[in-house]
């Protein structure tokens, strides 16, 4: 899952030189969007118009939507798009001849399914480990992703490299105890097989 | 359709091993997400009960979830039996881990999740975003490179495509040179040539923050009760505009049926003069309401006038002679600590009174709960969109509304009154928790502002934390919710004696010229208040009565301002075109009566209506959180209303 926050101000005010148009997508808004910043923003621009919408990801609905705005659009000198990087692209690709501008960054947020992230992580490794560790994945709760028992560098059950996040391996172990498996930790040595994390 | 299907089951080796010293299993299988919604079920459980058939094992159970990493759901639904030892979960490792996490028995992977480049929007295009952190858009012309370019490359091709065609994976076109086309017909290789050397920052994706973030967003998610959105509130088009008399109207149409139930029967005949609050319509049965004429005159038509959430409904129309006598029947009540339940029962029906946020369920009915009742709570949230008719009475009539909550409480016997008010109204708070400091029994519950809070089962789980059980009444759980304008319509009943006949309107929406907030008589024309706002602007308008969620559309405009009318809005029109379902969980994770809105869909498609039925459809409140969430688009609410229809004329 993708969630965006707004590019710095002066970014913006160099890519809104002259007339722009403004698209603000809103569909992933419950779970994230810079919806004040933005708007805040919007509100300084020389605009032609604008519009809140939801999912201009989805390229027909993109394209029913911003029919009513198309003189605006012609009237502009850029279209400025606030949306993640898969928003920013189906306007690009809809409005080819266009300048068209990302406002916003985006980066991925774990554990997404839906509306709301979960505690969990899955990083589509492509070859689960979970049946070895009682549930608790090595690759997403290990800072190291190790697959083969703890670094030994945990301090009082807490991550060297993160002294906020809990051991994985130390949990795994106790989730593994109290399950009584512990003799399960006996397995052979794991391998990574990146080869697995084909394209697809 | 592109298929982020999020598994696979592991390959049948892996899963003999796997079968192996295992047994007495329980085997559950996630619907999958992100992909095409179809009717057929998903393969891999039965191939997994076969191969484990197939060794022998015992199988105590099984279990087809969907969005297995739904926590709150799945752990609802799912039942996994004590004799079970072992759980299989064929389903990508959120759900396994989620399972894991909660269950106290072995859970363990069936099936390997899948990875797919860069992640996809919410609608399923091979577009896609790495999550960089540091768009690079702006520079190529909306192609990433990112995603697009094999190796990711930020500053230009690396020189190895040959004829346009990436030499990592030569199906592919080089993304530079599709960048460099684009540039080019855009005027813009200039730029691109000026562009000084990119790094990229790869500690833009800051794991603390991104972990933190997602705390914050869980918690906001499940705050008070389960789902619900967050729409744009655009209430500051009209908050801070006090209530303004309307233009006295030369004529009123008033329908016979504004209230849950029986409609009224007319009591007086064409040519009759009547007086202001002067009976006009009888009550006619358990569930009705009494019905008053709101202005003095003449009346000229008894006949069916448009409506609007009906179509059409019987209505009498009077001619204002503008003199507002006042009918003999219209005094205060004498004594009104001596009013018993009874009492306010009966003047409540006589005065016309019901619910006033939409529904318009007779206020007699709900002042005789037929339980036990501990609390009454009024209902300030006013959380639709655009809304503030209620906002206003809080702050402008806030005695009133003070005093028909005293009145509530006592009559009903309940321990305590509480006015919940969400915090998109400091003011409002600010005032009530002043005029409420005196009293011991009364308070206000400042929540934090999500839609549908207004929602009787929402608000009391909010609360006092009390569930209301399918099928069920607040008084199931002891409380009686009540709406700010009919309490203080219950309070002016005692005090002046006058009925229902005026209400406060909110007309506003980006395409009203001068929105504003005014109390306007009961039967006046819609037609007429918006052209006194200075009438529609713009083209692509849709007028809806009520809020923006909830409201209804009106394609006909001379229709009447009813008791349950709280808002006039003109908007947008919305001019999305459904698309198929796609499977994205949104909808089940935004009803908050916990129900799964994308079977309605699929089974009133189907006309399925037992499957609706099974699914809960009954318990829906038809609040359109999934229809708002909706990546499709797909007009949630109009099925759901087909499948209730369908499901009522069962037998």
């Amino acid at each position: 899952m993708l969630i965006t926050k707004l590019k710095d101000e002066n970014e913006i005010r160099r890519l809104a030189q002259g007339k722009v148009f403004a698209i603000c997508c809103h569909g992933c808004k419950e779970i994230s969007f810079p919806e004040a910043e933005a708007e805040a923003l919007i509100a300084t621009l020389d605009l032609t118009g604008r519009i809140t919408t939801d999912y201009i990801c989805q390229p027909e609905n993109l394209a029913a939507r911003l029919e009513p705005y198309w003189n605006d659009i012609q009237a502009a000198d850029a279209v400025l798009v606030f949306s993640c990087g898969v928003g920013v692209q189906t306007v690009a690709d809809y409005l080819e001849g266009k300048r068209v501008y990302a406002c916003c960054d985006t980066v991925p947020l774990p554990g997404f399914q839906g509306v709301t992230p979960l505690e969990h992580d899955c990083a589509q490794c492509g070859q689960c480990y979970l049946n070895l560790t009682g549930g608790i994945c090595p690759i997403t709760a290990c800072s190291k992703s190790l697959v083969n028992g703890q670094c030994g560098g945990a301090k009082d059950g807490k991550c060297e490299v993160d002294p906020t996040m809990d051991c994985g391996w130390e949990r795994i172990c106790r989730r593994l105890q109290q399950l009584g498996r512990s003799q399960e930790m006996n397995f052979p040595v794991q391998i990574r097989n990146w080869a697995i994390n084909e394209n697809v | 359709m592109e298929n982020y299907t999020k598994y696979q089951l592991k390959p049948r080796e892996e899963l003999l091993e796997l079968l192996k010293g295992r047994d007495d299993l329980f085997i559950v299988a996630c619907n999958k997400c992100f992909k095409e919604f179809t009717a057929a079920q998903e393969p891999e459980l039965e191939e997994l009960l076969e191969l484990a058939a197939s060794q022998g094992k015992t199988v105590v159970g099984s279990a087809r979830v969907d969005f297995l990493c739904n926590k709150t759901q799945t752990l609802r639904s799912l039942q996994v039996p004590q004799e079970a030892r072992d759980v299989l979960a064929v389903c990508c490792g959120l759900g396994v881990q989620t399972l894991a996490a909660e269950l106290d028995k072995s859970v363990y992977a069936a099936a390997d999740s899948i990875h797919y480049t860069g992640h996809h929007g919410m609608a399923l295009t091979k577009k896609a975003c790495e999550g960089c952190g540091q768009c690079y858009l702006n520079l190529t012309g909306g192609i990433c490179p990112v995603v697009e370019c094999s190796k990711s490359l930020v500053n230009g091709q690396c020189g190895g495509a040959k004829d346009g065609k990436c030499e990592v994976d030569p199906s592919k076109d080089c993304a530079w040179e599709k960048i460099q086309q684009r540039l080019a017909a855009q005027g813009r290789l200039a730029e691109l040539k000026a562009q000084p050397v990119q790094l990229r920052d790869w500690s833009k994706n800051d794991r603390d923050t991104l972990k933190d973030t997602a705390a914050q967003i869980r918690a906001r998610r499940l705050e008070g009760y389960y789902g619900g959105v967050h729409p744009n509130e655009h209430k500051e088009y009209t908050e801070h505009l006090p209530l303004a008399a309307f233009p006295e109207p030369a004529r009123v149409t008033i329908p016979m049926s504004m209230h849950a139930g029986a409609p009224a029967a007319p009591i007086v005949a064409v040519g009759d003069h009547v007086d202001m609050g002067q009976k006009i319509g009888e009550s006619a049965g358990f569930i009705s309401c009494c019905v008053h004429a709101s202005v003095s005159g003449t009346v000229v038509a008894i006949e069916d006038r448009p409506h609007a959430t009906r179509g059409t409904c019987l209505a009498v129309v009077i001619e204002n002679d503008g003199k507002y006598t006042v009918h003999e029947s219209v005094r205060p009540v004498e004594d009104p600590d001596s009013l018993t339940q009874d009492d306010v029962v009966a003047l409540a029906r006589e005065k016309g009174i019901v619910g006033m946020g939409g529904a318009g369920f007779p206020t007699s009915v709900k002042l005789k709960p037929p339980k036990p009742v501990d609390t009454i709570l009024l209902n300030g949230c006013e959380c639709e969109p655009y809304l503030t008719a209620d906002h206003r009475v809080l702050l402008e009539y806030p005695e009133d509304v003070i005093d028909g909550l005293k009145l509530m409480v006592r009559i009903t016997g309940a321990r305590q009154g509480i006015i919940v008010i969400e915090d998109n109204k400091p003011d409002a708070i600010a005032l009530m928790e002043e005029k409420l400091a005196g009293y011991e029994d009364l308070r206000v519950c400042v929540a934090k502002t999500k839609y549908p809070q207004g929602a009787e089962k929402m608000l009391i789980k909010r609360c006092l934390g009390r569930q209301v059980p399918s099928g069920g009444l607040p008084a199931d759980v002891g409380c009686v919710v009540g709406n700010i304008s009919t309490t203080k319509a219950l309070a002016d009943a005692v005090k002046t004696g006058m009925p229902l006949i005026a209400r406060a309107v909110t007309v506003t929406g980006e395409h009203i010229a001068k929105p504003g907030n005014y109390w306007v008589r009961i039967g006046t024309s819609t037609a007429e208040l918006i052209a006194h706002c200075g009438g529609i602007t713009g083209e692509n308008v849709t007028v809806k009565a009520g809020g923006p969620m909830m409201g209804f559309v009106q394609k006909e405009l001379d229709v009447p301002i009813m008791k349950g009318s709280n808002g006039i809005i003109a908007v947008d029109t919305d001019r999305s075109v459904a698309q198929p379902c796609i499977q994205c969980g949104r909808c089940v994770d935004v009803c908050p009566m916990e129900l799964k809105p994308l079977y309605f869909a699929k089974f009133a498609d189907q006309e399925n209506w037992q499957g609706c039925k099974d699914y809960a459809i009954m318990d829906c409140l038809e609040c359109r959180c999934c229809e708002y969430i909706c990546s499709s688009k797909i007009p949630l609410v109009t099925k759901i209303k087909a499948g209730k229809a369908a499901v009522r004329g069962m037998k």
